[in-house]
């Protein structure tokens, strides 16, 4: 919508204006969840399995519940309801068994925290500890022990999804397009590798902690650190059959989420303390350290890419296995097993394609929804692989990539036709190229490497996502004027800190014709107070809101309109509007204001018309279909964003030390809303991409536990962590349906930043690996052992 | 905390000294907290009462004694460390070794006595320290002994103190004033992190001296060299000494070649 | 125990328990909820203020050790209710996200700049160090205060292609 509109006449959308969420996180009022507190309060703590798969042979809480101060124990066997996003196979407490390290196996709510723990170290568990799975490939083999043996009893979205009873298998995404065994007979080369990813934590910067209370007659509200409320009101009212009016989310401010919030986590369990305690709300924080054990994660990976090149430099056919390591519950992993499934192959035309992913069940702390949704993960594999394709027929890393990118005509891996409309990859991958020099070393960079002993290498990778959402999502912005004629918005898009808010505003602010300083967007999102939305995932909100936010103000402005008609006595027709005022077009001092108007006009002599003037906007996904189970084939995807990264890596030679001398990054956005905030999802969601690419993922003993449950051991990039130089790009290629043009670009910045690193890392020294993170020690080993590293054992 | 503890804070060394021996164990000494409330926090450390430190005055401060070797006291913070005007003209590697500690917040707290009592074998300063031939002044309401650092590291984060023990001032010899240095340290990022490996080489007129971290249960001090010593006797001595471990960090493979590579670095700087 | 304390210049008298860390202090007791905790372990620097004119992990410094001490909080950064010249600097460059990592890292800034009025990327980078932020990347925190303390002379923009 409005996607034609020339830079020139827009007066708000394009501007990088200042945010409007962040005065009060600036100077400490902005309240989240771990800063309420309401009257009667209980603090709750959980005891977390020190094993990765065990019976529970025995729970004594009887000395627990006698502590002075303690108001409520639980343990599973009290909690007969499981829960589940997409298949329901988790409950809230470890009913007698557990699955990964760090399950919560009972839990207490307690006048203080000091209480609380005292409780929780009287609580005595006895385990039969049992062989757990941890290897997602291994899993599969005909004799591995099970992690859900009544896989087949569990409920889930059959229309999406493929579990496999009796196996390990959570879901099995497949994908088949045109003959891809022919396809590799007509190849002049076959290029097989396996490429692995470990389970990453998201580490928001605030850890998860709700609020829950439990009263009289089923009454719930519950405050919470999470990115959809209605998601978490809809899994309640599923899961305890309790009326949906019964249950009120409310969402403060959000310290970071980055998908580990998508979905429904510790209110349950917190609403449960709270009905044993009486209805006394209970809060319940997860330390770092639950969060890196308790909380879930990202699932692993382990893929298989054979790939058919023709001389010519064309891909043929690509044979995908997917191997997701999702951990314990199946969670959203197997929506990121379908979700990569359809996009595995990157931003490339694949003629003939075959997709086995597989979600498989291990004893391990669970895959969630992550910023990517499996596409970080993949792509570290798709891109390593294209540069060996590549090399394979002795063909540019760059010029190959460019050959096969998806252009308008062709057929992506489901059978969606790319048009000039749906983005352009090439362009976003010459941007990159161009600011890195890509090709060759400038003199600068010969006399860097000649000075230091470094060597210096250089990659360009392209990415494409579409957002992983139900082809039913919608939404609705709720628009309200103000008596002074300012109008506030509310809808449940959750700024999690992504300034989706101030895009939405400026859009609203723009169709309105009003000044951005006129619109209000509540930070605070209520299932009671705010009208509906999916969640806050997907990077699809700039685009589903938006839209909404447009048609929310065309709606009030029709109403204004109408009003304005009838007191004006004109025909809508003739009249217009500015941020004041409706007025004849062409009697242009007759007029009303917004002012007199907003909550109903009343004549001199009290008669009263219209009423007060409120705007809704609903917009739904159009067009979009489930894809075949058997072929994959459907059009799931809302919009594609396409992106690139160059990257300039030096390294030493010898001892596989390496600094990120720049990232050059570019994204098909449609149409920058805020350039500054894009710029800031940008470089953002690159040094997060690079926290996975140099120093991050979970390192589990024999035995599955945890050995890195911590920052001392893993790290995250510090400011001293940024590349030296980082440089943003955006192409704009409008997307028709997208306000303004604009497409998604959330999680797009933090997909191929590993892929960049390991193939400019191998483009430096040859150290060629396979498995993530790249530490100095693994590109040392790849320099001195000359032999591909792959997955630590 | 959510264990529970009282706090004292002396202002008296006979006070704290006193303290420390009635209690027997029950109390820890507190003076950064950088390590003792991160064991506390993790269960690792239960004491009943915290006896802050730095509240003394006899273990602040940084001057030359009689003896004309430099005294520090135990409770002076990297940040005062890396501050000192003496320290830096005179021994410049305790102010690169301080500044290597943590993030600023953690230096501004961290002293050069907890960092020795912690006795971690990756300690920074405590392997600057050894490189220096550093001596530790202890202290009980019996009386005062010196010890080479050397000999008071004894293991794994355990060392010669006893639990009415307090390290009062870290004793640096006179002859290592004005030493040409150079300090390596392997880490995973660039920003804090401790060392998955370290090498700290001290160069005088007369002798050369090199300590290695994170390669045994202790930081160790290689023998003392003549000043003129070739490069391969120390790395014949640097890869009999150390006796690195596979772990989450770092395998000892890796270690022990980037000590080799450290050795071969910084000698190179000295030269 | 009895403390006395000055949070933000105002005088406080008040009764901790002996372990009673410095961050639950000021958010509990004092009721500034501002700095925050994101790990309790002395790693993130969500928790920073500013002691005595020092930055300090306020999750491993006690109640107790903050007697007779000058605490500078987030809430002190702005006066007469009025953003101060770097809060503002950061609403313009966008050096907030989900702000959790904000208050900290605007008291590791303001103890940065009262040593150091100009600082270099690289030493603001160093000052920041030991503040965790997983959604900016950095950059525009250090635009911020480049522009803050008047050094920014050219404004990196996104690039349209």
């Amino acid at each position: 919508m409005f996607e034609n509109i020339p830079d020139d006449r827009l007066k708000v959308v394009g501007k990088g204006v200042e945010r409007i969420d962040t005065i009060e996180k600036l100077t400490g009022s902005a309240l989240y969840a771990g800063d309420l507190v309401f009257p009667g309060m209980l603090y709750g703590k959980i005891k977390r399995s020190p094993h990765a798969k065990a019976k529970i042979k025995k729970i004594d809480v009887s000395k627990a519940e006698k502590l002075l101060g303690v108001h409520a124990v639980l343990t599973g066997h009290e909690l007969d309801y499981r829960m589940g996003l997409y298949l329901v196979d988790k409950y809230i407490l470890a009913k007698g068994v557990v699955r990964h390290f760090g399950e919560a196996v009972a839990a207490v709510a307690a006048e203080s925290l000091v209480i609380a723990q005292k409780a929780l170290d009287l609580i005595e568990v006895q385990y039969e500890v049992l062989e757990p799975v941890l290897d997602p490939v291994t899993a599969l083999n005909k004799n591995a022990p099970l992690v859900h043996p009544d896989l087949g009893k569990y409920d889930y979205v059959q229309a999406v999804f493929s579990p496999v009873p009796g196996t390990n298998v959570a879901n099995h995404t497949k994908l088949r397009k045109g003959d891809v065994e022919k396809g590799f007979e007509e190849a002049d080369v076959v290029i097989e590798r396996e490429y692995t990813n470990p389970n990453v934590q998201h580490v928001p910067m605030e850890t998860h902690v709700c609020i829950g209370q439990w009263q009289v007659n089923d009454r719930i509200t519950i405050h919470t650190s999470a990115q959809s409320p209605f998601t978490v009101r809809n899994l309640f009212a599923h899961s305890f059959k309790i009326p949906h009016n019964n249950i009120h989310v409310v969402i403060p401010y959000v310290g970071g989420g980055f998908g580990g919030k998508a979905g429904i986590h510790l209110e349950p369990l917190a609403c449960c303390l709270s009905r044993k305690a009486g209805g006394r709300p209970v809060k319940l924080q997860a330390t770092r350290e639950e969060e890196f054990s308790l909380l879930p994660c990202r699932s692993g990976l382990v893929y298989r890419i054979k790939t058919g090149v023709k001389k010519s430099g064309k891909i043929i056919a690509q044979k995908m296995t997917m191997y997701w390591d999702a951990g314990a519950y199946a969670d959203y992993a197997v929506n990121v097993t379908r979700a990569s499934g359809y996009s595995a192959c990157g931003p490339y035309e694949i003629p003939n394609a075959w997709v086995d992913a597989y979600t498989v069940y291990t004893n391990k702390p669970f895959g969630t929804a992550y910023r990517g949704f499996g596409h970080v993960e993949f792509s570290w594999g798709i891109e390593r692989h294209m540069d060996l394709a590549a090399k394979s027929i002795k063909m540019s890393p760059l010029e190959f990539r460019r050959l096969n990118a998806l252009k308008p005509g062709s057929v992506s891996l489901t059978g969606e036709k790319i048009t000039p409309d749906t983005g352009n990859v090439v362009k976003c991958m010459d941007a990159v190229a161009k600011s890195i020099k890509y090709g060759s070393l400038t003199p600068a960079e010969k006399a860097r490497e000649a000075k230091t002993g470094m060597k210096i290498g250089k990659s360009v990778v392209a990415l494409h996502k579409a957002p992983a959402m139900p082809p039913f999502t919608g939404t609705v912005v709720v628009l309200k004027m103000n008596e002074d004629g300012s109008v506030t918005a509310n809808f449940t898009l959750t700024e999690i800190g992504a300034g989706t808010y101030t895009s939405v505003a400026q859009i609203i602010a723009e169709a309105l014709r009003f000044p951005i300083g006129k619109v209000k967007l509540p930070i605070e999102n209520d299932t009671d107070h705010d009208p509906y939305d999916w969640q806050t995932v997907a990077s699809k909100g700039l685009l589903l809101s938006g839209n909404a936010g447009i048609l929310a103000a065309l709606d009030l402005l029709a109403k204004a309109y109408d009003m304005a008609g009838q007191i004006l006595r004109a025909g809508t027709c003739d009249l217009d509007h500015d941020e004041d005022k409706v007025f004849i077009k062409h009697h242009p001092d007759r007029f009303v204001t917004f002012k007199q108007m907003a909550v109903g006009y009343a004549y001199p002599d009290g008669n009263a018309v219209g009423g007060p003037l409120i705007g809704v906007g609903r917009y739904i996904a159009q067009g979009l279909s489930n894809l075949d189970k058997e072929t994959g084939q459907g059009n799931p995807a809302l919009d594609w964003t396409y992106g690139a990264h160059g990257l300039i890596v030096e390294v030493h030679p010898k001892t596989g030390e390496y600094n990120v001398i720049k990232v050059a990054s570019a994204f098909d956005v449609g149409k920058a809303i805020n350039p500054v905030s894009v710029r800031g999802q940008a470089i953002g969601g690159m040094l997060q991409g690079l926290g996975t690419a140099m120093c991050e993922g979970y390192i589990y003993d024999k035995e599955g536990r945890l050995l890195n449950p911590s920052f001392t051991d893993n790290k995250i990039p510090t400011s001293l962590d940024l590349p030296e130089e980082v440089e943003s790009f955006v192409v704009e290629t409008a997307q028709i349906d997208g306000p303004f043009g604009a497409r998604g670009v959330g999680e797009h910045s933090m997909i191929a930043v590993c892929g960049a690193l390991g193939n400019a890392v191998q483009n430096a020294c040859g150290a060629d690996l396979t498995h993530m993170p790249i530490r100095q020690e693994d590109v040392w080993r790849a320099l001195n052992s000359k032999v591909v590293v792959g997955k630590k054992q | 905390m959510l264990h529970e503890f009282s706090y004292v804070i002396p202002r008296e060394k006979k006070e704290i000294l006193t303290l420390l021996k009635n209690l027997k164990g029950k109390a820890r000494v507190l003076a950064g907290g950088t390590d003792l409330m991160v064991d506390i926090r993790a269960g690792k450390e239960k004491p009943e009462i915290i006896v802050d430190v730095k509240g003394i005055e006899d273990f602040q401060g940084v001057a030359f004694d009689a003896k004309g070797s430099l005294a520090i006291g135990s409770t002076t913070t990297c940040r005062q460390l890396m501050q000192n005007k003496i320290l830096r003209q005179k021994f410049p590697i305790i102010v690169d070794a301080a500044g290597r500690i943590g993030s600023p917040q953690l230096r501004n707290r961290a002293t050069i006595g907890g960092n020795i009592c912690t006795a971690s074998p990756c300690a920074d300063l405590g392997t600057a320290l050894l490189a220096l031939n550093a001596e530790v002044e202890v202290a009980s309401i019996d009386g005062v002994r010196t010890l080479p650092l050397r000999e008071f590291y004894i293991g794994v984060k355990k060392t010669q103190l006893r639990e009415f023990e307090i390290v009062q001032r870290i004793i640096i010899p006179n002859n290592m004033a004005g030493a040409k240095y150079g300090m390596e340290k392997l880490k995973r990022i660039k920003g804090h992190d401790l060392a998955l490996a370290s090498v700290v080489m001290i160069k005088t007129e007369s002798v050369l001296r090199v300590a290695i971290g994170s390669c045994a249960p202790t930081p160790i001090a290689l023998k003392e060299f003549p000043a003129d010593v070739q490069l391969k006797m120390i790395c014949e001595e640097a890869r009999k000494m150390i006796d690195p471990i596979d772990d989450i960090r770092a395998s000892k493979d890796f270690r022990a070649f980037m000590v080799q590579e450290f050795v071969e670095r910084l000698f190179k700087k000295l030269q | 125990m009895k403390i006395k304390v000055k949070v933000n210049g105002k005088e406080y008298f008040k009764d901790v328990s002996g372990n009673k860390t410095l961050l639950r202090f000021i958010r509990e007791d004092i009721g500034l909820t501002g700095t925050k905790e994101g790990c309790g372990a002395g790693e993130c620097g969500a928790c920073t203020v500013i002691l005595n004119g020092e930055t300090v992990n306020s999750c491993l410094v006690l109640a107790a050790e903050a007697d007779g001490g000058d605490i500078e909080t987030i809430e002190g950064e702005s006066e007469n209710g009025k953003l101060s010249k770097l809060q503002e600097a950061f609403q313009k460059h966008h050096g907030v996200q989900c702000g959790f990592c904000t208050p900290g890292m605007i008291m590791s800034i303001k103890a940065l700049l009262k040593k150091n009025p100009k600082p270099t990327e690289h030493e603001i980078k160093e000052a920041i160090e030991g503040n965790f932020c997983r959604c900016t990347g950095y950059k525009q925190i250090i635009e911020a205060v480049r522009a803050a303390t008047g050094q920014l002379k050219r404004q990196e923009e996104l690039r349209h292609v």
